[in-house]
């Protein structure tokens, strides 16, 4: 980054918000073709009945639980570069956070979306809300199911308004370069702003506030997700280990897929001065860092099965990793805790490919890890009689296809309107113009 | 929407010279300016003004209220339909800390927005000085609210600490 100036960041950053290229737009109608088809097999589930989703009873949560978990977890990694490595000062972080902000905003968004579709009724949705109504009945707050809805809501505002707050500043750059209805459009976003002492002043208190805030609630959130499973008495969810393993796993995910993201983005846009080895080197530490916890968390569940001496708890695990649904326990190994083992090597995390590939996996590993939790747990029950295998029919993995979709669909959106770097941030890890240097 | 403004707008490239002018300012007697610049500056905040924001209070007093509020909304729902489960205490307090902990993260954080928003001025309608667009990119500025008598002096002030540019705005 020692080549860049104050200039140069502005107008390389405000090149990537150029109007879109033909081969933007390429990729944004087949993202939204995948999205209609999520559509249309939502659409087809609320006309039917949630019959048409692969549920038998004792599977009654999968693959939309699944996804939730999958992709609450992936915002998580974006709060922890956005906050906690603020809060700590990791000047790594300064090119990536804003692309691992959005990734939040979006993927809490979309997961936001699967407790709505896995309740079939999804025009009841509003009976979650604590309201006062003519049976005086109240929500339960003694349910871990009541806690999400206050936990996720609570995440997706402040993980937004993280983002917005930061964006201020770059957006207002963004306005001053601009014309027509992005001018207009950056003015309202911008606030205005024009990087005034007293503006900075205020800014700055109120960031390190935010991220004071939300760094115990990126460790709550996922926790609480967790405690959705280990409060119920059901064998391989009722385990105290559930939410530091979960908090783990979905740092593990989220660093996954911003590492997914910004590869592609660092090419297509030509960012090698500012996403250099330094930064994949990091990532790849928290990588290695997190799956190791992860695979710890693994070991551990099968020791204590084993060791609890509890039957049911032990023939769940043995199914886990050798009944009928073996191949996906292995393939979550396989993905979590032997490829990002290659992380150790210096020349592997300084290898951007090789990275992607990494984080591919990953990113595979992480959502068959939630698989395995909740259908393996739930299709090895209490009773022998009612163990059943499950398998996802074409409308869940429509919806699922439809989610993906979603979430790229405002990415690809927030690359080409916003700032997807942290313009000011970058600004400040280089040396400040003109001669006297006052740093 | 720019309002009538005069005064003296000073451009620098360096922020060493920013601190000098504003170092000349105070010991001239001005205490009335602001400063513009691209990225946050420690020695141009401090050269200003060292007062600590009073963003934190509010924050800490939206925090405390939002924490009060979820425990009310839990034990007052639960004790206007009382539904004793495992022989429980209606007023359950370890599971209530979840709600009261995240009503605390959620309204810290909104009293949080608001209360920056109230004291940075932002949106900024009023515009009370003059800007340029380099403020965003590489430059750093000094905008000086005073009457004509004083614009030639504090011009000079400006030129004789750096200020590669200045302007002087009259209504």
């Amino acid at each position: 980054m020692a080549k860049l100036t104050y200039s140069k960041v502005n107008q390389d950053i405000l090149k990537m918000i150029r109007p879109p290229t033909s081969a933007w737009g390429i990729l944004f109608l087949t993202d939204l073709m995948v999205l209609g088809f999520g559509i249309l097999c939502f659409a087809w589930q609320v006309y039917t009945g949630l019959g048409v989703a692969g549920y038998t009873r004792p599977v009654m949560w999968a693959v939309y639980i699944t996804n939730f978990v999958f992709w609450v977890g992936i915002g998580h990694a974006g709060t922890l570069i956005s906050a906690v490595l603020f809060l700590f000062r990791a000047r790594f972080r300064n090119s990536i956070y804003r692309t691992a902000e959005g990734m939040t905003v979006f993927a809490v968004m979309t997961a936001g979306l699967f407790p709505l579709i896995h309740l079939g009724r999804v025009w009841n949705f509003y009976w979650l809300i604590p309201y006062p109504n003519q049976r005086q009945l109240w929500t339960n707050f003694r349910s871990p199911l009541e806690w999400d809805v206050f936990a996720v809501s609570t995440y997706l505002t402040i993980s937004s308004v993280f983002f917005i707050v930061g964006l201020i500043p770059d957006v207002a750059v963004a306005r001053e370069h601009a014309t027509g209805w992005r001018k207009k459009l950056y003015t309202l976003l911008s606030f205005n702003w024009r990087g005034t002492d007293r503006q900075w002043k205020h800014y700055n208190n109120a960031y390190t506030y935010f991220a004071a805030l939300a760094t115990p609630l990126v460790f709550s959130v996922h926790s609480v997700v967790s405690w959705d499973f280990a409060m119920s008495i059901n064998p391989g969810w009722h385990s105290t280990i559930f939410a530091p393993y979960f908090v783990a796993g979905a740092i593990f995910s989220g660093i996954a897929m911003v590492i997914t993201l910004m590869v592609p983005m660092r090419k297509i846009f030509n960012l090698e001065d500012y996403l250099g080895d330094w930064h994949f080197d990091s990532m790849g530490k928290i990588l290695l860092f997190t799956s190791l916890i992860v695979s710890y968390a693994y070991a551990i569940e099968m020791f204590l099965a084993w060791y609890g001496g509890n039957v049911y708890e032990k023939s769940v695990f043995w199914d886990r990793a050798f009944g009928h649904m073996g191949w996906a326990y292995w393939i979550m190994v396989t993905c979590n805790c032997l490829i990002p083992l290659l992380c150790i090597k210096k020349s592997i995390r300084t290898n951007i490919m090789a990275m992607f590939v990494i984080s591919i996996f990953v990113n595979i590993g992480m959502w068959f890890e939630r698989f395995v939790i909740i259908v393996q747990s739930l299709s090895h029950n209490f009773p022998v009689f009612t163990w059943k295998a499950y398998a996802p029919t074409w409308v869940e993995l429509g919806i699922t296809a439809g989610s993906f979709a979603w979430f790229f669909m405002f990415f690809l959106l927030f690359v080409k309107f916003l700032p997807a770097m942290a313009i000011a941030e970058i600004k400040e890890i280089l040396p400040m113009p003109g001669k006297k240097r006052a740093a | 929407m720019s309002a009538k403004r005069q005064g003296v707008l000073a451009i620098f490239e360096d922020p060493g010279s920013v601190v000098d002018a504003i170092k000349a300012l105070k010991s001239g007697g001005r205490r009335k300016f602001s400063v513009m610049t691209p990225v946050p500056n420690h020695d141009i905040a401090e050269a200003i003004d060292t007062s600590q924001s009073p963003v934190r209070w509010c924050t800490f007093i939206g925090g405390v209220v939002g924490g009060t509020l979820g425990f009310l909304l839990c034990a007052w729902t639960s004790l206007d339909w009382p539904l004793i489960t495992n022989g429980k205490e209606i007023v359950s307090i370890p599971p209530f800390m979840v709600i009261v902990f995240e009503c605390t993260v959620l309204i810290g954080g909104l009293t949080n927005l608001f209360a920056m928003l109230f004291f940075a001025g932002l949106p900024d309608i009023v515009q009370g000085e003059a800007f340029d667009s380099r403020f965003t990119e590489d430059r750093f500025g000094i905008w000086v609210p005073c009457g004509r008598q004083d614009a030639e002096a504090v011009a000079a002030t400006m030129r004789a600490n750096g200020a590669e540019e200045v302007r002087v705005e009259a209504a």
